[in-house]
């Protein structure tokens, strides 16, 4: 038995391999592999994450929530507001080394708009929902005008959606000579260098990056290169996430709040949080007894405690919120602050007034690790409980249970939103009539309105209105309980410098360094 | 025997087919659809259907189910739902990984396990046996996770000897690939260990009993001999037959120490498959390991024989 022999001579060359890693590389663990390396086209939460580093759009979010100029220097609506004109940066190179054109921003919207590419955004431009443009031409070599069939004030925030690939700018080199995707040629910070499926993606510097001259600001403004080797790994583990951070192996990683109280005080490693743009709440089926009464759902409101559940199933680190601006979003303000005063009798008394009959009422949850659905659920069931409410948890598979959330087969549903950034499409996720789509949650005329408005308006001060009066309809009505936004945290080595979780839940590497 | 092959090969097409038409069914019939997974909640009923139909699942069960056989007949397995890739390079890719894990540990367990097992049984009753059936208990219960984590936190955390996270195969770097295997080899040696010293312990005690044994012994034979020549070939049957079933069920993927160790191996591709609703992945992998345990079953009754000539008349 040869190997057998060889085994402790390999230990001992462990001894010196593991553990010791390069100065100039970074290994950054990531839950699962992408799922392509074409931007907005097949990907999931990962995978734009990872994109966001290889290519960018002309604009693109802020931390805030709002949108800012990234390959354009700056741009202007004209004044019946269908004709935006974009002023791109000069001197931009894509990672072959040419230099971008405003042929290159036409080329990559044609290219995404062609409904061979099954890029994932088409029907949000091409006139499916409201918004159409209809025209898109090189001005001049730094100039490029985008023409709209009507004003929306969702225009920019929708080019800045990072799950349409902020609509990418890339050069001809990313396809094959058969116009097949063979990978991203982009203007980011970091190269594209090797895929390994299911273990490893590699990412280099891209030296000759060229950086906007404002702070580093969300996905846009300054970005600077400062690592040579980016390796994220695909782990699926959380608990060998855990060991990995403390043997060394791994430099980042995104955890959960019960691994993040076990790692407070391990040494060398620091944890940050962020509230993100995911939000926690209790989804309520509108159109059934005993919750299609809204004194119930205002009673199941007043029985549940915010703040509790929301610190008590994140450690502590989550901020409760009843709204579905998160935080951190610009549009978040004094009304977003007032919710449901936890009040279990006056609860009990509007379930009398309502004539509720202990009629059994199902939270459906899930256990996935990333959130926090089952600890809602189980927190949120034995406060109903207290308050007379006949909660009882049903525990699924995430599989299941989106099946029953498209579907709208549910009573109650501890669920978590994916992130929005402009407040229009926030609410939009939740508002529609359920008979056309069942898993809307929010079937309100009223508040369709308020939506249609919203993305119609482009002066803040009237934005900020409508999404107050939102705020108000939604808290009155109870179609849903928000309880508190997403927190991003991450725990990272004391060598690296430079890293913060913020609003969006993917890791940022630019600007990021490593000390000796 | 060479007929006999044949034969045991050609009465496996049947059970081939049911088992396709069953992963066929069985996966369409867990709640949850593709479509919606890799849409998630940003799912509209315009992007669900055009998705559907770009998977092909806007067809009729049996349609599909004729598209995806007549493929597989051709050698093609598809692509993959979530990445795109062809499913056939994928699994034999992965399988590799499994593979070079599973015989080394199913070896090196056999190596250890066996001549403890005999001994055990030499020595039944004594403390040296008592000693060691209780270890073997110990192991055997112990989940194969925790066994993993136990040794990750060991080897990898408190002595810093062996890397926590990452693979690299060994056709790259063989050295380097090496020191990833070692703990999950170790882990399975452990577990697996566990039970083929009970098997073979509990076999030899039995066959210990037998005249010819006492026979042998009357004779004068030495104990060693007594063990090696005489007792261990009619001992070994049994314990053949449950390193078959054992081998079978871990070629089919160690999906929990693949997953603790983050090996890219065959069970991490089919439980992944699973949770995300990737059906040609799921039917790919489970065809495939159908026809491994069809091969190790026959490959285990080929050599049987060698070890006890009454097999060859049944």
């Amino acid at each position: 038995m040869k190997l057998l022999a060889c085994i402790p001579l390999l230990l001992l060359c462990g001894l010196t391999s593991a553990g010791a890693a390069a100065n100039d590389t970074i290994t950054v663990a990531m839950n699962a592999d992408i799922r392509s390396t074409q931007p907005g086209v097949n990907r999931d939460g990962n995978t734009d994450g990872v994109m966001m580093h290889i290519v960018e759009g002309l604009v693109g979010y802020r931390e805030d929530g709002s949108v800012g100029p990234m390959l354009a220097q700056s741009y202007e609506v004209s004044d019946d507001g269908r004709t935006y004109t974009f002023h791109l940066r000069q001197g931009v190179r894509f990672h072959n080394g040419e230099t971008m054109t405003a042929e290159h921003v036409v080329w990559s919207w044609n290219r995404w708009m062609d409904p061979d590419t099954q890029w994932r955004c088409v029907s949000d431009f091409d006139g499916s929902s409201d918004l159409q443009v209809t025209e898109v031409t090189a001005v001049d070599d730094h100039t490029v005008t985008m023409t709209l069939a009507s004003p929306s004030a969702l225009f920019l925030a929708n080019m800045a959606r990072p799950d349409c690939g902020a609509v990418a700018v890339i050069h001809p080199d990313s396809l094959d000579e058969n116009g097949a995707w063979r990978e991203p040629v982009g203007t980011g910070p970091y190269k594209l260098e090797q895929w390994n499926h299911n273990r490893s993606i590699i990412l280099t510097r891209f030296a000759d990056y060229t950086s906007r001259e404002e702070p580093m600001d969300g996905y846009v403004g300054g970005k600077e290169p400062r690592i040579g080797t980016v390796r994220i790994l695909v782990i699926p583990d959380p608990a060998t996430v855990v060991a990995g951070l403390q043997a060394g192996n791994i430099d980042v990683a995104p955890i959960s709040a019960t691994d993040a109280r076990a790692l407070r005080n391990a040494s060398g490693i620091k944890i940050d949080t962020a509230d993100n743009g995911l939000r926690n709440g209790l989804l309520i089926q509108t159109n059934a007894p005993p919750l299609d009464d809204p004194r119930v759902r205002r009673a199941v409101a007043l029985a549940i405690d915010t703040e509790q559940v929301a610190l008590g199933s994140s450690e502590g680190m989550a901020t409760p919120s009843n709204s579905n601006v998160p935080i951190s979003s610009a549009w978040y303000g004094e009304v977003q602050r007032t919710g449901y005063e936890y009040d279990p009798q006056a609860a009990r008394e509007l379930l009398a007034e309502a004539g509720y009959n202990n009629e059994p009422i199902e939270i459906i949850a899930n256990q996935r690790p990333k959130v926090p659905s089952y600890d809602v659920a189980i927190i949120a069931q034995s406060m109903m409980q207290a308050a007379g409410i006949n909660a009882r948890v049903n525990t699924m598979e995430w599989a299941t249970q989106l099946d029953r959330y498209s579907s709208g087969r549910y009573q109650m549903m501890s669920f978590t939103y994916s992130a929005r950034f402009d407040p229009a499409l926030m609410f939009e996720q939740i508002t529609g009539d359920k008979t056309q789509e069942p898993r809307k949650v929010w079937d309100d005329p009223r508040a369709q309105e308020l939506i249609q408005a919203l993305s119609l308006t482009e002066d803040t001060g009237q934005r900020q209105a409508l999404v107050d009066e939102l705020h108000t309809l939604m808290i009155e009505q109870t179609p849903l309980i928000f309880l508190f936004p997403g927190v991003s945290i991450a725990a990272y080595r004391d060598r690296v410098e430079g890293f913060a979780p913020w609003f969006g839940e993917s890791p940022r590497l630019w600007n990021v360094s490593i000390t000796q | 025997m060479f007929l006999h092959l044949v034969r045991r090969i050609g009465s496996s097409i049947p059970t081939l087919i049911l088992v396709s038409v069953l992963i066929f069914l069985l996966i369409r019939l867990v709640p949850g659809d593709p479509a919606q997974l890799l849409l998630g909640d940003l799912a509209t009923e315009q992007s669900l259907a055009r998705v559907r139909q770009q998977m092909g699942l806007d067809l009729s069960y049996p349609q599909q189910y004729l598209i995806w056989i007549s493929q597989v007949l051709q050698g093609d397995f598809g692509h993959s739902i979530q990445t795109g890739q062809a499913i056939a390079p994928m699994i034999i890719q992965r399988f590799g990984v499994t593979l070079s894990i599973v015989l080394v540990a199913i070896v090196i367990a056999s190596l250890i396990a066996i001549p403890i097992g005999m001994i055990a049984a030499w020595k039944q009753n004594s403390r040296l046996d008592v000693g060691l059936v209780t270890l073997a208990t110990l192991l055997l219960s112990i989940p194969s996770f925790w066994m993993g984590l136990l040794l990750l936190l060991l080897f990898g955390l408190q002595l810093g000897w062996l890397p926590v996270v990452g693979y690299v195969s060994l056709r790259e770097d063989f050295h380097t690939g090496l020191l990833y295997l070692i703990m999950p080899i170790i882990t399975l040696v452990l577990v697996e260990s566990g039970t083929l010293v009970r098997m073979m312990r509990s076999s030899t005690l039995e066959v210990l009993r037998l005249d010819y044994i006492s026979h042998a012994r009357a004779k004068g034979v030495g104990e060693a001999m007594v063990l090696a020549r005489h007792a261990f070939p009619n001992a070994f049957g049994p314990t053949l037959t449950l390193m078959g079933i054992m081998l079978g069920n871990l070629l089919s993927g160690i999906a929990v120490v693949e997953t603790v160790f983050t090996l890219p191996g065959l069970g991490r591709l089919l439980v992944d498959g699973i949770y995300a609703r990737d059906y040609p992945v799921v039917q790919g992998c489970m065809l495939f390991i159908a026809s491994l345990y069809i091969v190790v079953n026959i490959g285990i009754d080929a050599i049987h024989p060698l070890f006890d000539p009454r097999v060859k008349d049944a």
